[in-house]
């Protein structure tokens, strides 16, 4: 006989281990699906090379929300966030301000060192560095409540799911005239100019509006970028901890702390467990049948997976009606990223800052300039990889060592652009594969020559294997681009955006909801409260 | 020349473009006593008809009016003031580089007529996305003849237009209404996939959501400028093309005879150099010979950047207000190139019917091309094969070259993605060889067009800057851009046509709802500016 929970979550990413976590602590049995033996999805740990372990695809935590940190206890867990300190722009001979002091930025979070460093370039930046801050983090505090709302449907006659709305309305007129512009500039512009208004220096502008295009098919001058500039500034006041940084022990270290509270509220977690389908009686989601055959009954099914995978792929042909499906397959994905692990036996040495110094423990932004991140972006839309593409560079390593063995490291690279769908000339990533590699180790080379040396094994994911492994739509990180069109009341589909689907009884709470992609919660929190409002309970 | 000899005044309207005009003629015909201060020796801005050669006339920038808005004609009885409009059965010519062309025209069946041979499901889905881009657009036409709310401290009649505008986005039906809030801040590209997969029938619809910006297919936000260009008129997915007879100077004769009818005060050469104003308040204006007018209300019919970093006393203005408009994005990425030519050219795309070419001649043979230029465009270079909207309109209207050599046309040309500032080199040193790639690239649609070309005129992004006075070459007094919308445009605060200074307007096209030959910010502002006075009066 087939068992039967209160609540079954597809999928075992931070967002489904979230939701389990609520639906949990509010008293449902609730169980989660995961179909790799790993939990954590985009956001897992593993040893791809003896001794050496890598956050595979996302690297970084920025936005976890405080309220789950504080609710599900995740530090007793395991969770603990190491600070990245700074960023550290390498830049070519000749690349640096005129009067001397190398060919680099480096920004820390040492607000004066950075004004110092700045003021090496500009006084005028320095000096609107300052106010910029302070402007940002005001922004942030405005915003902040959005990514706990649930969007209303703004044609829907009913004006309750309406309030927040209301409520954010009257707060957003509370503001002084400057800072509202500065909003609606953020939610409108692009990134490089957005920058332009308070900036003159082209790598701490393009450094900048590197964070705008992370995971988007869109250029730091394309309109609608500015708004991730925001997102450096949330964690910022968060308060509780750093929000920038590296778990200890990867990524998967966030994902097996959220799995551990998750299961001692009770929820049951099981791995190698892929879901076939979500079976529908009567217009109602009443379960999921494995690929084992197995069928698990449920009053609620919560589908982590984006909203394609969702849709297209585990509910039946014919369940839902043609203009929805027409709907969920205008939600665009469009993965652009790609990501290269190296395992190397020293540090890279950047010829314009040589040495084992601090700027190697931050963040390494490979983005000189406006136009070396806009040129990337060209190449990927006509269908090419990046043959200088953005990195943002990470050696672990440096703040967890245990990641690798003794004097060894371990080296995460994020690259842009790796577009999924290439022109048809350069065949498939299949292909594709190792010359993306080679692109993204000659542009670390141009900095740091040694490079090629100190490579022991080499671990490059496109958009594709990204695909293949975490069943991430076209390798997209974010479940669906993070397009204007495409966020809040618009997402995944315009009239759904409140966590239900048209299936009775069958719910999403992953990264295609509100309020996007990210190692956020926000949308499995959300969700999860969703669910169990629906369901007549209190939250716990 | 000055007519009477007051200098005081109700109001004063800077700029004798075509919104100034309009401004102008709504309030005379309400009753104040209004004067127009143009700098240039000839009215109408942006508008105008130019003698490129003996008896050849061409528009000078702008070529078409189809988006000039009924209500305007009908208020200032345009058409007893001698306005005639020509609007020809097709709409857009666009001959791909095969030899084909994708013929959009006025009547929609027809066009999805034409469209059969290329792509059947084209032919089938045409229909209802016009229908789609008639009904968005209608909404954007009630919003545009709006003023904008005001939701800093809302009153009755902001509640009131918020009601309004609520019910009529209801009355988009639930469909439409989702699609409206999804599709507005969407890359053209996009918008026109998800209906058409022919890459030329798609490049020929979204070319209207990148003209004038400085934006390609795939930027956010350009099918807002396409259902923006479609608003408040009947064009739908083709757009319109209308024609004035006797070219656009001829609107802009009738808008002065209007504005004379009303009573309006018209001055050329009669720059003005400062606003004067006194605690927070616009008094009046200085013009470059030193003399000074007063006035109950100053009318900016210029562009907002300009108006606020170099007329407004910066003091009055303040330092927030001033950093912000001096961050007003005017990117121009527009050229003009007119020809007179010896005969008619012939585009083999068009076969043997010439009525082809009496529309708009759509040079953008797909998306991707059309994002390429605008790449140059990014980098400071004008591109290697510009994309371009030319029309020959003495084909449509002959009395254009009728005192010419017989068979002469004259053709207009707007060439997009040419960047106002240069990477290399100045558009001074640039023109000639510019305006031979035009030629050029013409030349390779219409074989032996080069060879006609008798006069030629090119008009660069610089020249709109320094001749009209355009901060950055931009036609459309900045950028179409979401960042610069409806609420929010020019600026966030001051986008109810009351800016910086009590007494002070704008209503020109820095305005909402944003430029193009449509006289709609005249006709809005004036309105603002009639109540105010009224209620100053009171």
């Amino acid at each position: 006989m087939a068992q039967s929970y209160d609540a079954v979550v597809i999928g075992g990413g931070h967002n489904g281990l979230v939701s389990a976590a609520y639906l949990a602590r509010a008293g449902l049995k609730t169980l989660v699906l995961e179909k790799r033996p790993v939990l954590g999805g985009a956001a897992v740990t593993e040893e791809l090379f003896p001794g050496f372990r890598f956050s595979v695809f996302s690297y970084v935590v920025s936005l976890l929300r405080p309220e789950i940190i504080r609710d599900l206890q995740l530090p007793r867990y395991g969770l603990d966030i190491l600070p990245l300190d700074g960023t550290f722009t390498p830049l070519r001979k000749g690349g640096g301000p005129k009067a001397g002091g190398g060919d680099y930025l480096w920004r820390v979070n040492d607000h004066g060192r950075t004004v110092r460093e700045l003021r090496r370039w500009s006084a005028s930046d320095a000096e609107a560095y300052e106010e910029y801050g302070q402007l940002m983090v005001e922004m942030a505090r405005f915003i902040k409540p959005i990514l706990a709302i649930t969007p209303p449907d703004i044609t829907s006659l009913d004006p309750r799911p309406m309030l927040p709305l209301a409520g954010l309305a009257r707060r957003f007129q509370g503001l002084p005239e400057r800072q509202q512009a500065v909003f609606i500039q953020l939610m409108t512009m692009s990134a490089s100019e957005f920058l332009d208004q308070w900036f003159e220096t082209d790598p701490l502008k393009a450094t900048m509006a590197a964070s705008g295009i992370i995971g988007t098919y869109q250029g730091v001058k394309s309109p609608g970028t500015a708004y991730v500039l925001l997102h450096h500034y949330m964690g910022e006041i968060d308060g509780a901890f750093r929000a920038w940084g590296i778990p200890k022990g990867g990524t998967g270290g966030v994902s097996n702390a959220i799995g551990d509270a998750a299961r001692a509220l009770g929820a049951e977690i099981r791995t190698d467990a892929p879901v076939a389908n979500v079976i529908v009686k009567a217009g109602r989601a009443v379960g999921v049948a494995l690929e084992s055959g197995e069928e698990i009954h449920a009053d609620s099914i919560l589908s982590s997976l984006d909203a394609h995978r969702t849709f297209l792929g585990l509910v039946e042909t014919g369940v839902l009606d043609a203009s929805f499906v027409e709907e969920v397959k205008r939600f665009k994905f469009r993965g652009s990223s790609g990501k290269v692990n190296l395992a190397v036996d020293r540090l890279p040495d950047f010829s314009c800052l040589p040495g084992e110094g601090e700027h190697l423990r931050g963040a390494i932004s490979f983005s000189p300039s406006i136009e070396a991140m806009e040129t990337a972006y060209d190449d990927a839309k006509y269908g090419n990889f990046s043959r200088k593409p953005y990195i943002d560079m990470i050696i672990p390593t440096l703040v967890d060592p245990t990641m690798a063995p003794p004097g060894k490291h371990v080296i995460s690279c994020f690259v842009q652009y790796a577009p999924y769908k290439l022109a048809p000339e350069l065949g498939t990533w299949d292909d594709q594969r190792e010359a993306f590699g080679d692109a993204v180790i000659d542009r670390i080379a141009e900095f740091a020559p040694n490079i090629r040396d100190i490579i022991l094994f080499r671990n490059v994911q496109t958009p594709l294997d990204i695909e293949r492994t975490t069943g991430l739509t076209e390798g997209n990180i974010f479940q669906g681009e993070l397009s204007l069109e495409q966020l809040f009341f618009n997402r995944p589909v315009p009239g759904y955006a409140r966590f239900r689907t048209p299936v009775r009884d069958l719910w999403l709470c992953g990264s295609s909801t509100h309020p996007g992609g990210g190692i956020m919660g926000a949308n499995g929190r959300i969700a999860a409260l969703e669910v169990l409002r629906a369901r007549g309970r209190k939250a716990a | 020349m000055v007519v009477g000899s007051v200098s005081s005044y109700d109001a004063i309207v800077i700029g004798g473009g075509h919104n100034g005009l309009v401004t102008a003629a709504y309030l005379g015909k309400a009753g104040l006593r209004t004067v127009v201060l143009e700098r240039q020796g000839r009215l109408g801005g942006a508008v105008g008809t130019t003698e490129l050669a003996p008896g050849a006339h061409v528009p000078t920038l702008a070529h078409t009016v189809g988006r000039l808005r009924p209500s305007v004609v009908r208020d200032l009885e345009l058409k007893r003031h001698g306005l005639s409009l020509i609007g020809p059965d097709v709409r857009v010519f666009a001959p791909g580089p095969d030899g084909d062309a994708v013929v959009l025209w006025g009547d929609a069946a027809r066009t999805a007529d034409g469209l059969r041979s290329r792509s059947a499901a084209d032919a089938e889905h045409y229909g209802a996305f016009d229908r789609l881009v008639r009904s968005l657009a209608g909404f954007l036409g009630e919003l545009a003849g709006r003023t904008p709310p005001d939701i800093g401290s809302p009153g009755l009649g902001d509640a009131l237009t918020g009601l309004q505008l609520g019910r009529t986005f209801r009355g988009l039906g639930r469909d439409d209404g989702r699609t409206m809030t999804r599709v507005l801040p969407m890359a053209i590209a996009d918008f026109v996939a998800e209906s058409f997969v022919s890459d030329a029938v798609q490049a020929a619809i979204a070319w209207r959501g990148i003209q004038y910006t400085a934006m390609g297919p795939w930027s956010a936000g350009t099918t807002a400028v396409l259902l923006g260009d479609s608003a408040g008129n009947d064009g739908g997915a083709a757009g319109q093309t209308v024609f004035v007879r006797g070219g656009p100077g001829a609107l802009i004769t009738a808008l002065q005879t209007a504005a004379l009818a009303n009573g309006v005060t018209i001055r050329s050469d009669a720059e003005v150099v400062s606003i004067t104003s006194r605690d927070g308040r616009a008094t009046g204006v200085v013009l470059a010979d030193g003399e000074t007018l007063d006035a109950r209300a100053v009318i900016a019919a210029i562009d907002p950047k300009r108006l606020l970093t170099t007329l407004v006393d910066p003091v009055a203005v303040g330092p927030n207000l001033l950093w912000r408009a001096g961050n007003i994005r005017t990117p121009g990425t527009v050229a003009k190139v007119n020809l007179v030519l010896a005969g008619p050219p012939v585009f083999p795309a068009a076969g043997d019917d010439p009525r082809l070419l009496r529309g708009r001649i759509l040079i953008a043979p797909g998306i991707d091309a059309m994002e390429r230029a605008h790449d140059a465009a990014k980098y400071g270079r004008y591109p290697d094969a510009p994309i371009m909207e030319a029309t020959i309109p003495s084909l449509a209207d002959p009395s254009l070259v009728e005192s010419a050599a017989p068979g002469t046309h004259v053709m207009s040309v707007i060439v997009q993605s040419t960047p106002y500032t240069l990477r290399d080199g100045s558009w001074d040193d640039a023109r000639e060889a510019f305006g031979d790639l035009v030629v050029k690239s013409l030349d390779g649609y219409a074989p032996g067009l080069a060879n006609l070309v008798t006069a030629r005129q090119v008009i660069t992004p610089l020249d709109l800057a320094r001749d009209v006075g355009l901060t950055g070459g931009h036609p459309m007094h900045g950028e179409h851009g979401l960042d610069q919308f409806f609420l929010w445009r020019p600026l966030l605060g001051h986008a109810r046509y009351r800016i910086a200074l009590d007494g002070l307007y704008l209503a020109g096209a820095g305005s909402h709802p944003g430029g193009g030959v449509t006289g709609q910010n005249g006709q809005n502002a004036a309105r603002e500016i009639v109540s105010d006075l009224r209620r100053r009066r009171r």
